[in-house]
């Protein structure tokens, strides 16, 4: 964005006439998006969308005491467990894939190719189902049904951005100049020790914004649940819009609404961290810029 | 294990027939939808590129799931209906634009300021450096990502699974909650695994042969 301003070496400065057709140019488009919007809302209004009691009923402090207090409750949960899973997996097979045992390098390859390639949806209902096809094994560990749906997302949304952390990783372990690792030899350090205290730690910090990123994605992806009931905040919006027969639309706004909310700030957290970390590793900066910035990623890691 | 294998798979063939099909439709629908945001993005007119930021933003933080919901469920109650399929290829596309658009944008500032600095100082108008010395260089940045985001897409497409399209993931659910129980579950879970493998594994090297064919020296 910042970028912007500085490129203005592919136009010529603005003469006077320039300066009167780009405040036209602005007006114009103003009208089209105000207009395209009043349209939006005066069919919405038609409709009664923002009839009062529309909104205030599925907002009653007792749903929102016993239904969206412990949705949101219930998401964060999975998403603080899935993203732990997520990073101890993708350090894991991150760091296995550049091993020195072909054995270990063979396998997380297998790891990261497979679970990137299918859907997450697919993992988080597939491992449900197998787990019901051997009867319930978590339930005859004593679990509840909710912590068996618990257990089960989180593996999902565990084991699929584990996959896609470790390949960021690997792409900050590549852009990592090599003569980091060669002073850690240099000075006596063992592989692992090199990998432990040279590499790893700059490749977190590089990578960080990445990482940082792709754990918003996890947050949105928790909304997954939904396919085996766990009582996230989408599953209630539903059920409280099948509730409140009238304010179905207007429950589903209220968890878009929630999750811009909690999506936008670990966004924003993003942003920040990129702002600090920078200029405190060896790697150039483009790296993890370029990771975080292009939403693939230049290696094609990044997912949405 | 693989009872029944023919029924098993004409079913996985149907849903992997609409998992490309909305995925290649949808992910046209996103090129389109990026390619607007990016005009708008370097636009002068400063409301369009609010409206842009403000697209983008909405599309980026909130679920593909609760897209597809308030489309198809929740449309409905202020008169808007249209057919599953048609939310099916509005939200991904809608959805995915956001992030094409993003990948564009990202692209055309990959280009290092200095490319466009010497296309001017060599005497090269604006319309003439963004065509013969930006652009050819910011379209093939962009191919690797825009890659990744149609891959992305194949795997996003299964949520149209929860409005009602029956693509790969659906089918194999059919599959696996068949009433007869005809179908062994271990057959089908190697039948979808194996479906999206193949889809992902055809794309990706659609996807390396375009890369290739665009390359040059730099």
């Amino acid at each position: 964005m910042s970028r912007q301003n500085e490129s203005t070496v592919l136009f010529d400065a603005l003469g006077p006439k320039g300066r009167q057709r780009s405040a036209i140019a602005s007006v114009i488009s103003a009208v089209v998006i105000l207009g395209i919007l009043a349209y939006v809302a005066s069919v919405l209004a038609g409709e009664g969308f923002f009839e009062s009691s529309r909104w205030v009923n599925p907002l009653d402090a007792l749903v929102v005491q016993n239904t969206w207090v412990p949705a949101i409750l219930d998401t964060l949960l999975a998403f603080a467990l899935g993203s732990v899973l997520a990073l101890v997996l993708g350090v894991l097979f991150g760091f296995g894939r550049i091993s020195r045992f072909g054995l270990t390098r063979w396998a997380s390859a297998g790891y990261v190719q497979f679970f990137r390639a299918l859907p997450l949806i697919l993992l988080i209902w597939i491992s449900f189902t197998i787990d019901g096809h051997f009867g319930f094994t978590t339930h005859t560990l004593g679990w509840s049904t909710e912590a068996r749906r618990l257990t089960f997302l989180v593996l999902g949304l565990g084991v699929y951005n584990g996959a896609v952390l470790a390949e960021i990783l690997r792409a900050g372990v590549a852009a990592l100049p090599p003569g980091q690792a060669m002073a850690g030899y240099a000075v006596g350090l063992r592989h692992g020790q090199v990998q432990r205290l040279v590499v790893l730690p700059q490749v977190l910090r590089n990578m960080l914004p990445a990482v940082l990123a792709q754990l918003v994605i996890l947050l949105k992806d928790t909304s997954l649940g939904y396919v085996i009931t766990y009582p996230e905040l989408l599953h209630s919006a539903n059920i409280i819009g099948r509730d409140y027969g009238n304010s179905f639309l207007q429950a589903l706004f209220i968890a878009a609404f929630i999750y811009f909310v909690m999506a936008y700030a670990l966004s924003k957290l993003v942003v920040l961290v990129e702002r600090r970390m920078r200029k405190k590793t060896a790697a150039p900066k483009a790296a993890a810029q370029l990771e975080s910035t292009v939403a693939g990623g230049q290696a094609g890691v990044g997912v949405i | 294990m693989f009872d029944n294998f023919d029924l098993m798979v004409a079913a996985l063939g149907a849903g992997m027939w609409t998992t490309v099909w909305v995925t290649l439709t949808s992910y046209t629908i996103a090129l389109a939808i990026g390619m607007v945001l990016v005009v708008m993005h370097v636009s002068p007119a400063v409301p369009a590129r609010w409206a842009a930021n403000a697209y983008t933003q909405l599309f980026r933080n909130i679920p593909l799931l609760a897209v597809l919901f308030i489309m198809y469920f929740g449309l409905p109650k202020v008169g808007i209906v249209a057919d599953n399929w048609v939310w099916a290829l509005l939200g991904l596309g809608m959805y995915t634009g956001a992030f094409v658009g993003e990948t564009l944008r990202s692209g055309i500032n990959s280009i290092p300021l200095g490319q466009a600095e010497a296309a001017r100082s060599i005497g090269l108008t604006f319309g003439q450096s963004l065509k013969g010395v930006i652009l050819p260089q910011a379209v093939r940045a962009v191919i690797p990502p825009l890659g990744s985001l149609l891959i992305a897409l194949v795997k996003n497409s299964a949520l149209v699974l929860a409005i009602g399209v029956t693509e790969l993931t659906a089918q194999s659910r059919r599959l696996i909650e068949d009433n007869e129980s005809r179908f062994d579950l271990w057959g089908v879970i190697i039948g979808v695994t194996v479906s999206y493998l193949l889809i992902a594994l055809v794309l990706s090297y659609l996807v390396r042969l375009v890369e290739k064919r665009t390359a040059f020296v730099r």
